[in-house]
């Protein structure tokens, strides 16, 4: 195997995964601070995919910027249904029933999205057709496709305006004292629930730009979130749950895995590669790549 | 209050009843005929499945115009659709309730090979006849007496369109010596790869330099295609039925400028959607084995069909349920009766050779044999040329003149 053919299998798993990262830390941002397991995350990711080829087709805005546009709607439409439906099965209770109601919820919320989709938009796959879509930039001998190339870069920029957010900002510090410790954040007078809709509106409208970011090059249909859902729990657990740069850091690992599994697996066995560096890292460190170890007192 | 309780109960009562005052009592003629259609309706294979119902309703509404099934005394066909969903167990319990909650003639399905093997099961245990496309090999193999097989089988169809493209390929002065087979793990593609893999290709004289199989979906195309560059097959066998696997693939051929023509095992690449995603540039010259495609002289059904449907254009899926819809009918005409049992002893029977029924399907003749197999059904190669799918060969049957592309 020369170097050359190496390089090109590290940079094309690199790029897959940048767009799998941007997936993941939405998932990671709800987990982290409501403690809910959002099954519905990538019908959201399928939404913001449509969004952007409607914003596309009728008003030929680019998908790259399209999967920008689309935040704030999908940011509002993540705090209406963390309004309306979430606010009901979170804070309080018997932690087993909340849940197991979560969970029904989100399935269920889940699978109305989709079958909802396909009566309304029909099952048709639709697809941007980009002129980027079929080219490459070559560096060297190795070839980089433009609109991964952009996707990638786009998903860095928004996960970093994420990052500065949590950090930089009182209300970013807010959310992540109300998810590490949400019984003192209320002593402090920070607003528990609301920091709870926030999460939900930023973590939907994350997964809605990933989806507008993999509308350049990924055909679009009402079932498309089975094929990634998977991969967004794995970068979760992967980077240990609840971590914002853990996700990321998951979901660039399991590109790399997947493209490199095909050095020494068939292409049958693609995902299993992403599956046993997963079995690894839970058997040699738990609590995931970024995750902080728990103690029982 | 109590008035108030009474005027509502009265309102509802109206309601209620009012539809059914509406409609006019008038007693049936004739026993409706039932056919089931078990299809995804929902799922990653919903298109397709909306595709076959297209085709099975256009038949039903001419059948249905032309005074029904005279010798019911004009009985009408009625369709019961069921949502086979995306796995053989949503399948098999969709045909279970379809056909024991009401008296089914025959049913129509399910598409995938997979759940036809497992909805065909239902049909027999039941004894309802069962029209299929399916092209599985193992279909017909279990000796089930109402399963009926429209396709040629997966492995006639790699050796009949092989013999078909190597003498192409010879006429174009561009013999085929090394080729290249790519696709995912899905029966029909594996049954169709497995005769050429191990067999019709050395026979030929033809060498496999790829040979890469996925379970879809697809994460990155990149590999594959690059191992299609370094190797310059003359041809590439593809089966990629997952459609966003698929579009990756094409992407790819055209990112990394391969040039060898590509040979598509199945309706899947000649599907509307397809010029939407990625343009007709990119599709031009691909070609497709199908098991059924307009033919020369089907010119007025495909006008009906675009006309009705607003579809671009008509496929396999929805040509295969139009004929079947009218091969029932024409058995129920035999069998002057509504009965599975008699309907299934007369398609066994049945050899049309006109009306709607018979051209539909090349080679213009309706017979099945003792397997359930349709005699003399042959594959058809489809070719993409200027956004829309024609047939090429067999060249009698042929809408355009097949192009064959530069392999280097």
């Amino acid at each position: 195997m020369a170097l050359g053919d190496f390089l090109q299998y590290v940079v094309t798993g690199l790029l897959v995964g940048g767009v799998y990262a941007l997936m993941s830390i939405g998932l990671a941002l709800i987990f982290g601070v409501m403690r809910v397991v959002n099954f519905a995350q990538g019908d959201f990711m399928m939404l913001g995919m449509y969004m952007t080829y409607f914003l596309t087709t009728a008003y030929g805005i680019d998908p790259l910027l399209g999967a920008v546009v689309i935040v704030p709607p999908f940011f509002l439409v993540g705090v209406a249904v963390h309004r309306v439906l979430l606010a009901r099965v979170t804070g309080g209770g018997d932690p087993q029933r909340l849940m197991d109601t979560q969970l029904i919820l989100t399935l269920g919320l889940s699978l109305i999205i989709t079958n909802g989709t396909t009566m309304l938009l029909t099952p048709m796959p639709r697809g941007i057709k980009t002129s980027y879509a079929t080219q490459a930039f070559a560096v060297g001998p190795i070839l980089m496709n433009e609109a991964r190339s952009y996707a990638f870069l786009m998903a860095l920029f928004l996960a970093g305006v994420v990052y500065l957010f949590l950090t930089r900002t009182d209300l970013g510090k807010a959310l992540r004292a109300a998810a590490d410790e949400p019984e003192a954040a209320g002593y402090q007078g920070i607003d528990v629930r609301a920091m709870h809709g926030l999460a939900f509106g930023v973590g939907i409208a994350l997964v809605a730009a990933a989806g507008g970011l993999l509308a350049t090059y990924h055909p679009i249909e009402p079932t498309v979130a089975v094929n990634f859902i998977v991969l967004m729990f794995v970068a979760v657990v992967l980077g240990g749950l609840g971590s914002i740069p853990g996700a990321f850091a998951g979901g660039l690992v399991i590109g790399i895995v997947q493209s490199l599994t095909l050095l020494v697996l068939p292409f049958q066995l693609q995902n299993v590669g992403v599956f046993i560096a997963f079995l690894l890292v839970l058997y040699l460190r738990p609590q995931g790549l970024f995750g902080q170890r728990l103690r029982a007192v | 209050m109590k008035n108030v309780a009474v005027g509502l109960a009265v309102v509802m009562a109206v309601l209620i009843a009012a539809p059914m005052l509406l409609t006019p009592a008038t007693a049936p003629a004739a026993e409706d005929l039932k056919i089931a259609l078990v299809v995804p309706l929902s799922g990653r294979w919903a298109r397709q499945g909306q595709l076959k119902k297209m085709g099975a309703e256009m038949a039903i509404a001419e059948v249905n115009a032309q005074g029904g099934i005279k010798s019911l005394g004009g009985a009408k066909i009625v369709l019961r659709e069921a949502d086979a969903g995306d796995s053989v167990e949503k399948a098999v319990s969709a045909a279970q309730r379809a056909l024991t909650r009401e008296k089914i003639s025959a049913g129509i399905g399910s598409w995938l090979s997979s759940f036809t093997l497992g909805v065909t099961e239902v049909a027999e245990r039941l004894e309802v006849p069962w029209f299929t496309l399916s092209y599985a090999d193992s279909i017909t193999e279990r000796g089930f007496k109402y399963t009926f097989q429209s396709s040629p089988v997966s492995s006639a169809q790699a050796e009949q369109a092989l013999e078909q493209l190597v003498e192409i390929a010879k006429r174009n002065n561009q013999p085929i010596k090394k080729a290249a087979i790519i696709g995912d793990n899905t029966a029909a593609t594996v049954f169709f790869f497995k005769p050429l893999r191990e067999k019709l290709l050395k026979a030929k004289g033809i060498e496999v330099v790829v040979d890469e199989i996925w379970t879809p979906p697809l994460a990155d195309a990149t590999a594959i295609v690059q191992k299609i560059r370094a190797t310059q097959p003359d041809i590439i066998f593809y089966g990629a039925t997952n459609f966003p696997d698929s579009i990756q693939v094409l992407q790819k051929i055209k990112e990394f400028g391969v040039k060898s023509p590509i040979q598509g095992v199945g309706a899947w690449l000649v599907t509307p959607e397809y010029v939407k995603a990625v343009g007709p540039e990119l599709l031009d010259s691909i070609k497709a084995v199908v098991a059924a495609h307009p033919l020369k002289g089907q010119e007025e059904l495909v006008k009906r069909f675009k006309e009705r449907t607003g579809e671009p254009f008509m496929t396999q899926d929805p040509l295969m349920s139009y004929a079947h819809v009218w091969i029932i009918k024409e058995a129920a005409e035999r069998a002057k009766s509504t009965d599975p049992k008699a309907i299934r002893d007369a398609v066994a029977k049945l050899d049309i050779t006109s009306g709607p029924a018979a051209t539909a399907l090349a080679p213009g003749r309706i017979r099945y044999d003792e397997h359930g197999r349709r005699i003399g059904a042959i594959p058809i190669i489809v070719q993409w040329q200027g956004g829309e799918p024609f047939t090429v060969a067999p060249n009698e049957l042929a809408t355009r003149k097949l192009v064959w592309q530069a392999g280097k």
